[in-house]
């Protein structure tokens, strides 16, 4: 992958298929975890713990009121920003070489926000859970894939702060 | 939260803090409101960075500070208000990712 430079307007990046099967598979997941977080299942819904946190640290009552109103929407906001990733990606991922993808300011932001909630998942079953832990690494796939999405979320902010 | 590379933050001289608390208007009757910002160990500090300059308009030096606090203290206050409108801004961290929630201010 080549980091996103500004084109256009908004930015490009380049990616290799198999790098945008990885993101559509992740996307996809999230996506899945969200619906079932929203469906109510119980396993779905703690490991949603880290990408929907409690809005009441000190108030239970105000806790539960506010997931009540709250939720709902953010699972679905959160889940139209992983679609702006999978989407941009799909005509990379049938291609059979390396390929730009140009996203608009918005859509970057919808990047940016989808790789974080992909890594919050992750560090979770990674066992990160104190600032320097650096995770089970098992599978060590997943270490990788937690490492690669700090690297494209690092990049992303360089990017939108114009190339710092 | 971490660094993405080694050596790309340098101590700096901080600025006083909560000089630049975004402080919304209000009756002296409602009760103020807060809306706070918590360590976790995933987020990139340049992200968390970049986040508290885009939604709450902070310039570079204070964003820093702030994401210096959340680092070091594990929490840091964003802004102050009535209660709506602090749910909207944790509304908003969370959908940045970001551990927000509301408290009450004590006085």
């Amino acid at each position: 992958m080549r980091g996103f430079q500004p084109h256009d307007g908004g930015y490009q990046a380049v990616l290799e298929p198999y790098e945008a099967k990885i993101l559509i598979s992740l996307g996809e997941q999230l996506q899945q975890l969200l619906a079932d977080g929203l469906g109510g299942n119980p396993a779905a819904d703690e490991a949603l713990h880290r990408v929907i946190p409690n809005a009441y640290r000190d108030d239970e009552e105000a806790a539960r009121e506010w997931r009540e109103l709250s939720r709902r929407g953010l699972i679905e906001r959160k889940s139209a920003f992983a679609a702006t990733m999978t989407t941009g990606l799909r005509a990379i991922a049938d291609g059979d070489g390396p390929a730009p993808l140009s996203v608009t300011e918005g859509e970057a932001i919808d990047w940016m926000r989808t790789i974080g909630d992909l890594r919050l998942i992750l560090a979770d079953r990674l066992g990160i859970l104190v600032d320097g832990d650096e995770g089970a690494d098992d599978p060590p796939e997943a270490g990788d894939l937690y490492r690669w999405l700090a690297w494209i979320q690092d990049d992303l902010v360089r990017a939108l702060d114009g190339g710092r | 939260m971490v660094m993405r590379d080694n050596g790309a933050m340098t101590a700096a001289p901080l600025p006083a803090l909560d000089d630049q608390v975004v402080v919304t208007p209000q009756h002296a009757a409602e009760v103020p409101w807060r809306t706070v910002v918590w360590n976790d160990p995933v987020n990139l500090m340049s992200y968390v960075s970049w986040v508290f300059r885009r939604h709450f308009g902070l310039d570079e030096a204070t964003a820093e500070q702030r994401m210096l606090q959340v680092h070091n203290d594990g929490r840091a206050i964003l802004a102050e208000g009535n209660r709506e409108q602090m749910e909207r801004h944790v509304e908003a961290m969370h959908e940045y990712g970001l551990w927000a929630s509301v408290e009450r201010v004590e006085r």
